[in-house]
């Protein structure tokens, strides 16, 4: 009896202790963690120096993809352990950036499926599954590159080309606005990026045809602000004969003048998709993005002209969208060659010597281009982190070959970079292809490239992860992987960067001479930028694992966060 | 392209001449029912076609099913039954078939893989970049489900793209004279025997 009344107390105890535990968990988890914490303008305008949220996209406004916390650093990164893994239920390619606002994550995976997890447990809070229109019409996968997030909302662009905004607290749809006409070739696969009261998007479609934009909505009521076309009514340009590099590209300009007097200006059915987010530079109102090929991709005949603004670095007035300058990397380019990965605003030094506000481009030509933020022109461009040869070789009715192939170089991968080293961190393909090109009218919304780009099956395929300094050009440290790379790059002020292969690995690299620190095979391809976020003291690294759809590689569902090991 | 349907097929073949004198405008008295047991003469009663080289269409996408439906009847996609028989319907009437025929389940086809067709296949998989499209081969919209198809069919409609014969989705010719007949072949087994998750 004895015995038993004190066990009983013993274990009244012990009740009391947990509950009372449990109570102050709750306390803390709604006051500190997991609750719905509004995201201010404040907050999106002072990410860089974040180290709790994951706020963008790309880290910040500059798009660095420099996350400033430390506490996993090179000497104590080999003990990074998973601390969960969440699986979506959409087992398909993922480019998704996770965005964590205090302890709450969002990702998206292919078709348009959005998550907000707990970030420390990975249990799921809700799950949104957009209601896809009958018709889409994309290129190189249904994918999904994430969220943005801005006050009580969370925005997703969608494959069947509109725009939603979600309520952050249940993911219950708020609005939604048709961006454009799905049948005619516009999709959405980019994550929107918000401003003030602007949702800011662009638009995929360069192989259907689509005449490009960006465009900015009203973030209460999903109404359209202003509209950049990418492709002006006049878009025939200078008649640029070489490459921003130097090199020729070939072009017969009097057979294109005659073809431009006899059918006029292509604008309407050029092309010039815009895949990725823009930089945001406050200071000056403006935003950078880079615009995507022409269309068709690879026949240049029915497009005379330099096919303005397509392959290029562009900036416009972030209030009115007025375009401020641009700069063309390839001006008629038949080789799809093009600008997509987002750029990045820092300093840089200029031809003097001096420290200027820059931008940097990492193009599928394998070039780093640095700019001049101010008028977009270029400073100098990188050595090149893949193999070039025969550039530029025109596309042959029998098929050319030439490198880099049309993959890149740098694909839609966003680089990183270390303002700290002054270097930039880029993930290549190099994947050797022939150009192939036959011509055929415009088909209406159905799939344009004016010909075909086919991988060489023989030839052997890698890739790289390239340090470039940006006051040099020159590469700074090199890493050979065993496949293309395609996905992402997130730096850290711990002295790391993170990106992951198709054949599931998952590593990090000291940023300053590319040493392989730590690996983690994923079981399916971890071809998505990485992100990172503190809670409770305890930082993170999450990565998507789902595989990729352009190169085939093994698809999966899983999200990743690792943590130190106690 | 009459070697196609010379294979035994007397009745098909007149019901398709006879139905291509038909009129291009919206087929009057259109009862969905009367115009499906059509189809279902070639396309299979249960969904699996009467020929090897006939698509199945039971669970395609609709608006891949739409797309291939007027594109037949405007001449874009050019073939001696089909043609006729789509050239009989207006938009509205062929977004009746598409969804009567999306919606149902798509049939099992008995495999026909043989050894090294999956190796073949892959390889011709990676040099056309064909997941970039058709990712996981279930179809989406106006890309079409491949998984599952009837190999014969897969094989020739590979080889018209290849000889321009089949001119409705232009890049696809480009493409596939890239591939050896060996490879399509593999390529067609190997697809057909697979499913969706
Ligand atoms: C006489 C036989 C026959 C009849 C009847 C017939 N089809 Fe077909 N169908 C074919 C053949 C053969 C093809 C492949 C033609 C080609 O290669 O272009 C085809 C192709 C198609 C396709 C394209 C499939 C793909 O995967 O690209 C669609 C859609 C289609 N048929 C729908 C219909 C519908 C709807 C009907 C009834 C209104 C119908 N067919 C009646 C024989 C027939």
């Amino acid at each position: 009896m004895a015995e038993w009344s004190s066990k009983a107390s013993l274990v009244c105890v012990a009740l009391v202790v947990s509950s009372a535990a449990t109570a102050q968990e709750e306390t803390s988890a709604s006051t500190l963690y997991g609750d719905l914490q509004s995201v201010t303008q404040n907050m999106l305008t002072r990410a860089a120096g974040d180290g709790n949220n994951f706020l963008h996209t790309n880290g910040n406004y500059a798009q660095t993809r420099y996350y400033p916390a430390s506490q996993i650093d090179a000497g104590n990164v080999r003990n990074l352990r998973p601390a969960w893994i969440f699986q979506t239920e959409i087992v398909d390619t993922m480019e998704t950036s996770p965005i964590v606002v205090n302890g709450v994550m969002y990702v998206t995976t292919a078709f348009n499926h959005v998550y907000a997890l707990d970030a420390r447990t990975g249990r799921q809070i809700w799950h949104h599954k957009h209601a896809m229109g009958p018709v889409t019409t994309y290129c190189c996968g249904p994918n999904n590159r994430g969220v943005a997030v801005a006050g009580d909302k969370v925005f997703m662009g969608t494959l069947d080309a509109k725009l939603v905004a979600l309520d952050a607290k249940t993911g219950k749809q708020l609005w939604e606005t048709q961006i454009a006409e799905a049948e005619l070739g516009y999709s959405e696969t980019m994550a929107p990026s918000v401003v003030e009261n602007m949702v800011l998007i662009g638009t995929n479609g360069g192989e259907y045809g689509i005449r490009g934009f960006v465009k900015a909505f009203d973030t209460e009521t999903g109404e359209l602000i202003w509209t950049f076309h990418t492709v002006p009514e006049d878009s025939t340009g200078v008649w640029a004969t070489h490459d921003a590099t130097g090199r020729d590209m070939m072009r017969d300009i009097e057979a294109e003048k005659a073809a431009l007097a006899s059918m006029g200006d292509p604008y309407e059915t050029l092309g010039g998709g815009v895949w990725q987010n823009p930089a945001v530079d406050l200071e000056t109102r403006r935003i950078y993005f880079v615009v995507g090929n022409p269309s068709p991709d690879l026949d240049g005949s029915l497009r005379p002209g330099d096919n303005l603004y397509t392959d290029s670095l562009v900036s416009v007035d972030l209030d009115t969208g007025e375009y401020v300058c641009h700069f063309q990397y390839i001006a008629h380019d038949v080789w799809d060659l093009d600008a997509v990965s987002p750029p990045i605003l820092t300093m840089v030094q200029d031809e003097a010597g001096n420290d200027v506000k820059g931008v940097l481009h990492g193009g599928k030509t394998g070039h780093v281009y640095v700019h001049k933020a101010d008028d977009c022109s270029m400073i100098r461009f990188s050595e090149a982190m893949v193999p070039q040869e025969n550039m530029w070789t025109l596309p042959t009715a029998e098929g050319a070959r030439m490198l880099p192939g049309a993959n890149g170089g740098v694909e839609w991968s966003p680089m990183a970079i270390d303002p700290q080293l002054r270097l930039s961190y880029a993930i290549n393909l190099h994947q050797p292809m022939t150009y192939t090109v036959r011509s055929t009218p415009y088909p209406e919304g159905k799939l344009w490239l004016g010909g075909s780009f086919d991988v060489i099956a023989d030839e052997e395929q890698w890739g790289n992860v390239t340090a470039v300094d940006y006051d040099t050009g020159r590469i700074a440290w090199q890493v050979r992987t065993a496949e293309p790379m395609i996905g992402g790059i997130l730096a850290t002020a711990g002295g790391l960067v993170f990106t992951g292969e198709g054949n599931g690995l998952f590593k990090a690299y000291d940023s300053s001479n590319g040493a392989e620190l730590w690996r983690f095979q994923a079981g399916a391809g971890v071809n998505a930028p990485p992100s990172s976020y503190t809670v409770e003291g305890q930082q993170y690294i999450v990565v998507a694992a789902g595989g990729n759809a352009q190169l085939n590689y093994k698809r999966g569902n899983n999200i990743i966060a690792f943590t130190l090991a106690d | 392209m009459i070697r196609r349907f010379s294979a035994g097929l007397a009745a098909p073949a007149a019901l398709a001449a006879l139905l291509a004198a038909a009129p291009a405008a919206a087929k009057e008295d259109f009862v969905l029912e009367d115009e499906v047991a059509v189809c279902t003469g070639c396309h299979g009663e249960a969904g699996v076609p009467v020929e090897p080289d006939y698509p199945v269409i039971w669970g395609q996408q609709y608006f891949y099913i739409f797309t291939q439906l007027r594109d037949y009847g405007a001449g874009r996609r050019q073939n001696d039954v089909m043609t006729g028989i789509a050239a009989e319907y207006d938009r509205d009437q062929a977004k009746l078939l598409a969804e009567h025929f999306a919606g149902l389940a798509w049939p099992d086809i008995p495999s026909q893989t043989e050894e090294g067709d999956a190796a073949l296949a892959e390889k011709g998989i990676t040099g056309g970049q064909c997941s970039a499209c058709h990712g996981k081969w279930q179809g989406d919209s106006r890309i079409p489900r491949l998984a599952g198809q009837q190999a014969g069919y897969l094989a020739r409609t590979m080889e018209d793209f290849k000889t321009d014969v089949r001119m409705n989705a232009p890049d696809k010719n480009s493409t596939m004279k890239q591939l050896d007949d060996a490879t399509i072949a593999a390529l067609s087994r190997y697809l057909s025997d697979l499913d969706i998750q």
